[in-house]
């Protein structure tokens, strides 16, 4: 016997005052998503930080970091400055978007996305490029371990403005009308939130990186 | 277009989505030839195959893997593919991917039926079900293995299993019981109960909610791989150096924890969401349900103690497959460094167990009392004092191993403080039961031995706070006894009142009351009769994880094996009632079998798709019991119970 499918249209029909308490909700929801999120990836960092410098102290062997090894610096440098930059078009973007011109903000978008692919393309093959194994010492796989992480952030941050940047394309073929991303129509509301709260990640991103930056590289 | 117009049956994650996008959208076919568990099974099943061909592949080029011949990269990429061929075969990627083509909000089709539970469902109340069922296969898993530890412990010298399996055996007994208990009442009350006790009609995230339910899922089968892969030695805490010599066992406990974490940290975040945002108008903080403060603080504390659990799952892992040296000393690393990270996560979990079940506790003792709830503000208050401190204790943990002996007293100091805020919720209940004529209805008698049990488990934890305390029991069966008392003797408890509770809701069936009362009065015994003797065995000096002891401790060791023989028993007796109350003989709830008062069982049974006709007026917190001229518990709006009154409901007289 085939399964029993529910009817796609059913609908519940809402008063205006709910329609606009599950928007309120909605928007809501995606601006404390965002710093909620933000919250968890400080933790996670945090941990990072603190294996840094928890290993640094203890020193163990005298094996902290022999003869002053470092991960090439000109990796460092340009991966950062790719995050930097990607992070100063989301606020760039952003600023365009509340004015209204949203070509501004997808050009901006784009070179954030093609910024965060060529950072994660760096920080992959850096590990071609660093002069230790990993288990040679306390920083050497601290280092490893930052690697990984900021992979994982640079995956995130990427896909995040893809989605976005996609969706702006088919935002404007769903609900019509003249510059229909600026408009008060919900999917329009979803979408500024969402680029908002992605934009504020991103600054949190930059300040992260400024700081791994500097742990790994200058200290 | 409206926001009702986007709301059909169908669940969408966000609410804009457009008539054409719920046309273009229907999935991978529908039937069984969609997605669901059993294509989930299949995918996850090539993955660890591929998986493990290209850990092969790519472990062949170096030379220690060669000479060791264990190759813990084909292990992890083995595990890595599965998780991800699961999340294919399930469905969870869909639409993470869709979404890479400007796709939102889309429509999956969604089944009614029994098939439901199998599916990739975004349902709140299918996911809680779901949760159900995936808790009580790890406490059964769980207690399977502890059964095995009891009869290894019947004899000192007569041994069912060497000493190595012993240990394999109590490493998985703990790591699956922890995994389980962090999720035991978040997962199946928490994520059933919380929309429709603040009055909302959905999860904030509802993918991000089934997708922490089938994380959960998949973490329990990566940790049970374990087994198959020869175990490993350290216990659940995972200790260093030990894990970096285990086998690839090891592995599967890191990726697990790794896992089970990604689950825990996306159930809380969701949970969290939904409860700032989507509360009813009117319902304000000081009217949230108490149940809900409790699940609201264990979201805060999923969300940001486990991504350190996650990131020491990470440098584990690196260990043992990029040769890194985080926890090796000899290589600049450091042991202590792996009890830092787990124990920072560690601690606070211990409370992502108890808070839960406070949050029941205080819920389902002021039906049973007809009383208000003491103290409501002081209990909510409590709760978020124990989320606060839990982060501030780790380093007792660490009493006998790297720390700074100077800073033991801060973290006594700090320890023993977050016994005043646990304090305030064990005397709100107190208060409330305070000259009550009590309804001893089978929920309420596991709420009663929670209190009973927790005395004991929180009066010997305060003991273990106190270093020279903590320094002569250490690692033996004292402290073994006070977490069995805390973790099983408070949450699991709580958990099984809960259940007791709101099952009615959850399935429109009553649970039998004599086999409820009979599991009650066994597990409650027998609990007492396993745990109370190992504080006596463990201040005679047996010692944890060791599969041997002195010949004059085995009457008690006896009597502890015997009881806890027993207590599994009880636990088979509410599976024959569960069997027996929802499929073999099921009897009809009423709509309200206990007169609460809780908004959850103010909407219609069974629960609507969307929960409220109309979304609710929260008028008054929901524990006006007995009050002359209470106040209207909140305004349906003509929906499925309109004005329900705190002194007009059945069952609210104080005679």
């Amino acid at each position: 016997m085939p399964e029993e499918l529910i009817n796609e249209t059913q609908t519940v029909s809402d008063t205006p005052e709910e329609q606009e308490f599950e928007l309120r909700a909605h928007i809501g929801s995606i601006w404390s998503g965002g710093r909620l999120f933000i919250a968890m990836y400080t933790f996670l960092d945090a941990s990072l930080i603190f294996s840094y410098f928890y290993l640094r102290s203890s020193n163990n062997g005298q094996l902290w970091r022999p003869n002053h090894v470092t991960a090439p610096t000109s990796y460092g440098w340009a991966i950062y400055s790719l995050v930097l930059l990607a992070a100063l078009m989301a606020f760039y973007g952003q600023s365009r978007l509340r004015k209204g011109s949203v070509l501004d903000w997808q050009i901006a978008s784009w070179v954030g996305v093609f910024a965060g692919v060529f950072a994660l393309l760096l920080q992959i093959w850096e590990f071609t490029a660093v002069p230790f194994a990993p288990g040679s010492s306390g920083y050497s796989s601290t280092f490893i371990g930052y690697s990984c992480m900021n992979i994982m952030t640079l995956v995130i941050v990427t896909y995040w403005i893809e989605t976005s940047l996609a969706r702006s394309y088919r935002l404007p073929k769903e609900i019509g009308g003249t510059n229909p991303i600026m408009s008060m129509n919900p999917s329009a509301q979803s979408f500024r939130a969402n680029v908002a709260s992605m934009t504020y990640f991103f600054g949190f991103i930059a300040l992260l990186s400024t700081l791994l930056f500097a742990m790994f590289y200058l200290l | 277009m409206t926001i009702s117009a986007e709301r059909p049956t169908q669940v969408d994650d966000h609410s804009p989505v457009s008539p054409v996008a719920v046309k273009e959208r229907r999935g991978f076919g529908s039937g069984w030839q969609g997605q669901h568990i059993g294509t989930a099974i299949i995918a996850g099943f090539l993955g660890y195959i591929f998986g493990h061909w290209l850990g092969n592949y790519i472990g062949s080029s170096y030379a220690y893997i060669a000479n060791s011949g264990q190759n813990s990269i084909a292990d992890l990429l083995a595990l890595v593919f599965m998780v991800v061929g699961w999340y294919l075969g399930i469905g969870a990627l869909n639409y993470p991917l869709a979404k890479m083509v400007g796709r939102e909000a889309t429509h999956e089709v969604e089944y009614t039926g029994f098939s439901k539970y199998f599916r990739y469902n975004l349902d709140h109340k299918v996911v809680g079900l779901q949760y159900v069922v995936g808790v009580l296969l790890f406490l059964f898993t769980g207690g399977l293995l502890a059964m095995a530890i009891r009869a290894e412990l019947l004899n000192p010298t007569t041994h069912l299993f060497s000493a190595d399996t012993y240990i394999k055996i109590v490493s998985e007994h703990g790591t699956i019981m922890m995994m389980m208990a962090t999720s035991v009442v978040v997962g199946p009350l928490g994520n059933y109960f919380i929309p429709l006790m603040i009055g909302a009609r959905r999860m904030a995230f509802p993918r991000i909610e089934a997708f922490s339910f089938w994380t959960f899922l998949i973490g329990y089968v990566v940790i049970f791989s374990a087994l198959p892969y020869g175990g490993f030695p350290t216990g659940w805490t995972g200790y260093a150096p030990l894990q970096t010599q285990a086998g690839p066992g090891m592995v599967s406990y890191l990726f697990g924890f790794a896992v089970i974490g990604v689950g825990m940290m996306t159930a809380g975040f969701n949970l969290a969401i939904t409860v700032i945002n989507y509360r009813a108008p009117g319902m304000t903080w000081s009217r949230v349900p108490v149940f809900v403060w409790g699940i609201l603080s264990t979201a805060a504390l999923l969300t940001l103690a486990t991504p350190v659990l996650f990131s020491a799952g990470l440098f584990g892992l690196l260990d043992k497959t990029a040769q890194t040296a985080f926890f090796v000393t000899e290589h600049g690393g450091s042991s202590f460094l792996w009890q830092n990270l787990f124990w920072f996560f560690g601690h606070p979990e211990v409370y992502i167990m108890a808070l839960p079940g406070f949050g029941i506790v205080g819920e389902i003792i002021p039906v049973f009392t007809r009383k208000p709830l003491f103290a409501y503000r002081i209990a909510a208050a409590g709760m978020i004092g124990v989320a606060l401190l839990s982060f501030f204790v780790w380093q007792h943990h660490l009493f006998q191993s790297g720390i700074d002996p100077d800073m033991r007293p801060l973290f006594m100091l700090t320890t023993e403080l977050i016994s005043i805020p646990t304090g305030f919720i064990f005397l709100v209940g107190m208060g409330t039961l305070y000259r009550a004529k009590i309804r001893f209805e089978v929920p309420m008698l596991f709420c009663m031995a929670v209190y009973f049990n927790f005395l004991i488990g929180g009066v010997t934890g305060v003991f273990l706070s106190d270093v020279p305390v903590n320094v002569t029991v250490h690692g033996g069966f004292f402290v073994l006894s006070h977490f069995h008392y805390t973790i099983m003797g408070g949450l699991i408890f709580a958990f099984f009142g809960g259940l007791y509770f709101w099952l009615p809701k959850m399935t429109g069936k009553v649970m039998n009351k004599k086999l409820g009362l009979w599991h009650f009065w066994t597990m409650f015994v027998f609990f007492n009769l396993t745990f109370f003797p190992m504080f006596i065995i463990g201040l005679l000096g047996q010692p944890r994880r060791v599969f041997t002891y002195a010949k004059n401790l085995q009457t008690l060791n006896d009597f502890s094996s015997i009881s806890a023989f027993l207590l599994g028993l009880s636990f088979l007796i509410f599976v024959a009632n569960l069997m027996w109350s929802q499929f073999i003989s099921p009897v009809k709830s009423p709509a309200n079998p206990w007169d609460s008062l809780g908004l959850e069982w103010q909407t219609a049974s069974p629960v609507p798709r969307h929960n409220f006709d109309r979304i609710p007026v929260i008028m008054t917190d929901p524990y006006h019991y007995s009050e002359e001229g209470a106040p209207a518990l909140a305004d349906f709006g003509g929906g499925s119970r309109a004005d329900v009154s705190s002194a007009t409901f059945p069952g609210n007289d104080p005679a």
